[in-house]
């Protein structure tokens, strides 16, 4: 009997040393000293304002501009209410979002002078002119075909842009359906830029940022085919990408179509993740320039009867690394720049996405040389510029869902991969690509697309879904189930598939009109008199080869 | 005529690969994928370019 009661004792107190935390864990916080007062449009309105005649002396240290007086008013009489403030606020955002990807597009715009000083410098010196007015006219020839078609097919159904304040007008997308699940094929709204209402501010925003983005694709092309491709073949076969190819594949990755959707369709991860453009831009700009160089043919010098390789020199290197790092500097725009905002929806990882960018680009610089060093006892600085190229074209897609270390491992990868592509492309091919865009853009985009499959962390949060399936993007090495993966292989399979075909069956049909390639004679001489009336460098003594 | 037997062969690497979404299992729809892929890059690699190969320019001396 006395165990059992002290058994009971002991019980009694245990619980007791329980329910001691529990119960003050409930006691009741303690009352505030003053009780929430809501604010009140008489508040907004009273707010303190500088005097007109203190704002008369000028404001040297900033205190009185930007106060309660700058707040857009609706009534007057009635002075500034809450509802104005709540107005502010959210223009305040949406101008942030703005300004920023303005910004980043205007940067990536200047990626153009980057683009044609690298390329321009890789050729030889009696091709300055041609090489120069092809990329210059791409953004002339890109952006019309673009702001005509392009843009409707890539963006007209894109729907809401959050970060830009919505762009309702682009809300018709054309849809198939297969195997039961709807297949986005094209946009349809967006048309000049007036068509069914898009005559818009957030549009407007959003065409500036994405027009620079096509231009960067068209560029790409030039590079491969420099020192041969006839000019009115290149215009016609700019404009096609400009107003099909390019917006086609943007809207299937960005533009709401069927491969941003096999996430909600098909269950594959959050759909094909494109986060600024490695597949969209990069890997269509260098499989489009596959195509066309392989229907081009090579320089005249570039293989011997035996098949073996010549190496023809640059010109100009001093020029070629000074376009790199302008090329380096407007990544910054291209990365950072596609969250389309700095406010709103997980946008604070600019920062990350900017550091991932040059540590990526740094990794793969880095690479490309000590490869070049073991492997030729130089340390090449074309390839160690196309080195840093890669390492950015890889990071493009996966800047916005991976971590610094991963960047670093990407960006290696990109620069050994550029050296050993170059070389296949150019032995065992046999495609003559003067500046190595098949390799630096076509081989690094589709790695740096396969490359989220991968190594995204799950740690990114843009709104709580992307491509409208809820949490993170997150690849094989942090626990997904090979979805991503696939979703990853399939934009994959129609770069190579289905963009190629139509990059290539395209540009057959210019070949068969105007011809792609310049004479033999114009091509010994150089293209800048027989193609563009006047020489790049005048004052050079230049040398026909025989 | 190799040029068009090429063009074919790469869009139908393509069309392969979208077939993998019929599947149901993640591992079939890999392999499909990357048999498309396959298919693909045969067409350009061992048909198309071989096609232009055969007429090089500087075969021809």
């Amino acid at each position: 009997m006395k165990i059992v009661t002290k058994s009971l004792l002991t019980l009694c107190f245990g619980a007791l040393c329980c329910l001691a935390p529990l119960s003050f864990a409930q006691t009741p916080a303690a009352a505030p000293t003053t009780a929430p007062k809501a604010i009140t449009d008489a508040d907004v309105a009273g707010a303190p304002v500088p005097s007109a005649d203190a704002r008369s002396k000028g404001d040297p240290d900033g205190s009185l501009t930007g106060t309660a007086s700058d707040i857009a008013v609706t009534d007057t009489k009635k002075g500034a209410t809450i509802g104005d403030l709540v107005n502010q606020v959210g223009q305040n955002k949406i101008a942030i979002n703005f300004v920023w990807t303005l910004v980043a597009g205007f940067l990536v715009m200047f990626m153009q002078a980057g683009f044609a000083i690298v390329e321009t410098g890789l050729c030889r010196a009696k091709n300055a002119n041609h090489t120069m007015m092809m990329n210059f006219m791409v953004y002339g020839v890109g952006m019309l075909a673009y702001w005509l078609i392009g843009f409707a097919i890539q963006m007209g159904g894109v729907g809401a842009v959050a970060n830009l304040g919505g762009t309702p007008p682009l809300n018709a997308e054309h849809i198939i359906t297969l195997f039961g699940k709807p297949f986005g094929i094209f946009g349809q709204n967006g048309l000049f830029l007036v068509h069914r209402g898009t005559y818009d501010v957030s549009v407007m925003v959003l065409f500036l940022f994405q027009m620079v983005f096509m231009d960067t694709t068209t560029t790409i092309v030039t590079g491969s085919c420099c020192e041969r491709w006839k000019y009115a073949a290149f215009i016609i076969s700019t404009f096609f990408l400009g107003a099909f190819t390019y917006p086609l594949f943007a809207n299937w990755a960005w533009g709401g179509g069927w491969l941003a959707n096999l996430g909600t369709n098909f269950g594959l991860g959050k759909g094909y993740c494109d986060f600024a453009g490695s597949g969209v831009v990069h890997s269509v700009g260098g499989i489009t320039a596959l195509a066309v160089a392989m229907m081009l043919g090579p320089r005249i010098g570039k293989y011997e009867r035996s098949g073996k390789s010549n190496a023809i020199l640059a010109h100009d290197i001093v020029i070629v690394l000074t376009g790199c790092f302008i090329l380096a500097f407007g990544w910054f725009g291209f990365n950072p720049g596609s969250t389309l905002g700095a406010s709103g929806n997980g946008s604070l990882r600019i920062g990350s996405i900017a550091v991932n960018t040059m540590l990526a680009g740094m990794s793969g610089s880095f690479a490309a040389m000590l490869y070049m060093w073991v492997r030729y006892n130089k340390p090449d600085a074309s390839m160690s510029g196309n080195g840093l190229l890669a390492g950015l074209v890889a990071i493009t897609a996966p800047s916005g869902f991976v971590n610094p270390v991963a960047s670093v491992i990407i960006g290696l990868i990109a620069g050994v991969l550029v050296c050993i592509s170059v070389e296949f492309v150019d032995r065992v091919l046999k495609v003559d690509d003067p500046v190595g865009a098949i390799s630096v853009h076509g081989a690094n985009g589709l790695w740096g697309v396969i490359s989220i499959g991968l190594f995204a962390d799950g740690k990114s949060n843009y709104g709580g879904s992307w491509n409208g399936v809820a949490g993170s993007v997150t690849g094989l090495f942090y626990g997904d189930n090979g979805g991503q993966l696939i979703a990853q292989l399939l934009g994959v399979a129609t770069l190579v598939g289905f963009v190629f075909t139509m990059s290539f069956v395209f540009n057959l049909f210019v070949d068969w009109m105007v011809g792609q390639r310049v004479s033999a004679k114009s091509e010994l001489e150089g293209l800048d008199l027989p193609e563009m009336g006047a020489l790049g460098y005048p004052e050079f003594e230049l040398k026909a080869e025989m | 005529m190799m040029i068009l037997v090429g063009i074919l062969i790469t869009l139908s690497g393509f069309v392969i690969s979208v077939l993998s979404l019929a599947l149901n299992s993640n591992a079939a729809r890999l392999g499909v994928v990357l048999l498309g892929l396959a298919v693909s890059l045969f067409g350009i690699i061992g048909v198309l370019n071989r096609a232009y190969l055969k007429n090089a320019i500087w075969k021809k001396g």
